[in-house]
């Protein structure tokens, strides 16, 4: 019989040393803790600190757009917009969360107006779910190629008011965080995108939450001497905590770790993608075998990528030149329609139903076959992002200087040219750098979504995990080629799919 | 395949100068590669244009892409003519930048739409 070591002799010091560092090599990596940009972010203004230069930004965007060169790559309201905007948000999902709604500068211009409006009306039951932002994403994807909005700097500008017109509307009627949760197209397309983070805002200890009565991460804190007076706001997207799961709805609006009492809330390290691969019951959203919007979501994440991606090469032209002679049609928002329609409806309908069948029938999976559907088709948010990260990143990084030039023209435009003659020989990294970038980029996505797939048929089917897994895991590279073969055809970009 | 091309488009003169400029690409239809853009350029009197500089420039629609630039040669007196090298597929701008010989500039524009992939 061993004989317990005395309280303070080394061996129970050397014991306890472990279990420490036993104990710390189990915490995630928390942002939070972060010298500089811990206290930063924990600052009560951070967000605001962080909003207003994107507000400027965003004014000046505007106002360039509206007013400014007409040619595209020399305005810098389609330049920040098309190039920068949209890679600097994949990236920034990719290596760490949702940065870009934490910095969302329509929320400045929301939160200045509801210190003067208090909206009553709350959102109702039947529009609580993605189908409406769903359609905005598509109606945002499909205008991109009929009215090119990349080469049109004054209808970009139009865009970006029109976003904050919208904001300023439906949180001006509608309590919480009503646009962000159902409407916002770029805040879902965020939401899906940062499933695949490294970083989540996530309890740190849920011990402490158990103790916990006054739930101020949900509900906030009010004066006590004026209970109508918000101290400090609570998850305006019902997102509790104790219960949260993952990234899905969260804003990164860092509400809940200032509202958090006991300091138990921070930004921690997880495996990418890893709440895709289990079914929970989670805060605010609910289960997300469940949720068939959620799961549409994520198949128009995915094949709206291709489709995006698929407009800016030169086989798009031949197809629509195909279908024009076949349907006899000229008009050119019909034919993108039905591109739109059979890339991002038909299309995955009858991948994902087949896909579903030969689980449901092969490996003996009791549920229906949209049941299996919706389950699986999570696992193809990754690759989705995957395609997105290369096509944006393939932008950002080859147009990375870009912005130099134009700023120095723009400054030169308003006759104070402080910054030189513009340097239009400045673009971005060679494509040689960029490419393999692109191609990691999906296979990083493949991987992940293969992933998710095998995760879940091991839920599914203990007996035939494999027979579970081989559609999909098929599917997912049928996706994988596609997007490859679509990364290696001739860019081609006109500003209507149907010019001439 | 639906392409447009500017093939000798005249773009009047929007300024003082009074000069004036008839484009043309050939071959056509213009394809992804090193192509000829030739130019006239005519005062209000609808005489040439001689001894002008002109830097050619050539902008994709899409930003953050690459432009191409060119020097023109004067073949003729106020015939011009510069290889541009479309580096890719799709809606391209073309502008000239004008320096006539008594120092004025003078900036004109042309659009090349639907530009062929090799």
């Amino acid at each position: 019989m061993t004989k317990p070591a005395p309280a303070h002799s080394p061996a129970a010091e050397q014991e306890q040393l472990a279990e420490e560092q036993e104990f710390l090599e189990a915490q995630p990596f928390d942002l939070l803790t972060v010298p500089v940009i811990g206290p930063l972010l924990r600052w009560r203004h951070s967000r605001t600190f962080l909003q207003i230069p994107l507000l400027a930004v965003s004014i000046v965007m505007i106002v360039e757009g509206l007013f400014g060169p007409t040619l595209s790559p020399k305005n810098l309201a389609t330049v920040l917009t098309w190039v920068h905007f949209r890679g600097a948000l994949v990236v920034a999902i990719l290596c760490a969360g949702n940065l870009f709604c934490l910095s969302c500068p329509f929320m400045l211009a929301r939160n200045f107006m509801r210190r003067f409006v208090h909206p009553r009306l709350t959102w109702p039951r039947l529009l609580r779910n993605k189908w409406i932002p769903i359609l905005l994403f598509v109606a945002l994807l499909f205008s991109y190629e009929l009215f090119g909005l990349w080469a049109s700097p004054w209808l970009t500008a139009w865009v970006i008011l029109g976003y904050f017109a919208a904001i300023l509307i439906v949180d001006g009627l509608f309590t919480h965080a009503t646009f962000c949760k159902y409407v916002c197209p770029i805040g879902q397309f965020n939401f899906i995108a940062s499933t695949a983070s490294p970083l989540e805002v996530a309890v740190r200890d849920h011990e402490v939450c158990d103790g916990c009565q006054t739930r101020d991460c949900i509900r906030g804190s009010r004066k006590p001497s004026a209970p109508l007076v918000v101290m400090q706001r609570g998850c305006e997207l019902a997102l509790f905590q104790p219960a949260k799961v993952g990234n899905m709805d969260c804003t990164f609006c860092l509400d809940c770790v200032h509202a958090c009492p006991h300091d138990n809330v921070g930004i921690l390290s997880r495996l990418p993608g890893v709440e895709l691969m289990s079914d929970p019951q989670r805060s605010g959203i609910g289960r997300f075998s469940r949720r068939n919007d959620i799961a549409a979501l994520a198949v128009v994440f995915c094949f709206g990528a291709l489709m995006n991606a698929f407009g800016m090469v030169s086989p798009v032209y031949t197809v629509e030149s195909w279908l024009k002679r076949t349907l006899h049609f000229q008009n050119q928002a019909a034919v993108l329609g039905i591109l739109f329609t059979a890339v991002i409806v038909v299309e995955p309908a009858l991948l994902l139903g087949l896909a579903a069948w030969i689980t449901r029938a092969w490996a003996g999976v009791k549920s229906s076959w949209l049941a299996i559907a919706v389950r699986y088709s999570y696992a193809l948010s990754p690759l989705g992002f995957g395609m997105w990260l290369a096509h944006y990143g393939y932008h950002f990084f080859t147009g990375l200087y870009t912005i130099v030039p134009v700023t120095q023209n723009a400054f030169a435009e308003i006759g104070w040219p402080i910054l030189g003659d513009p340097q239009w020989t400045w673009v971005g990294l060679p494509k040689t750098v960029v490419e393999p970038l692109e191609f990691g980029f999906l296979l990083l996505g493949l991987a992940g979504s293969l992933l998710v797939a095998w995760r879940l048929a091991q839920d599914d089917s203990q007996k035939h995990p494999v027979r579970a897994f081989v559609p999909w895991g098929v599917l997912c590279v049928i996706l994988f080629l596609c997007c490859v073969w679509l990364m290696t055809q001739p860019m081609d970009m006109r500003a209507t799919m149907l010019a001439g | 395949m639906p392409v447009c091309v500017a093939v000798g488009c005249r773009t009047p003169a929007n300024d003082e100068t009074g000069i004036s400029i008839v484009e043309s690409i050939a071959p056509q239809p213009v394809r992804a590669q090193t192509e000829t853009v030739s130019f006239r350029l005519t005062n209000e009197a609808h005489q040439p244009v001689a001894s002008a500089r002109v830097q050619v420039e050539a902008d994709m629609n899409h930003p953050g892409m690459a432009p191409v630039f060119a020097q023109a040669i004067e073949t003729a007196p106020g015939d011009y003519r510069a290889p541009l090298n479309f580096t890719m597929g799709g809606d391209w701008v073309v502008l000239f930048h004008i320096t006539l010989s008594d120092g004025r500039k003078v900036e004109r524009q042309m659009d090349v739409k639907g530009v062929e992939s090799n």
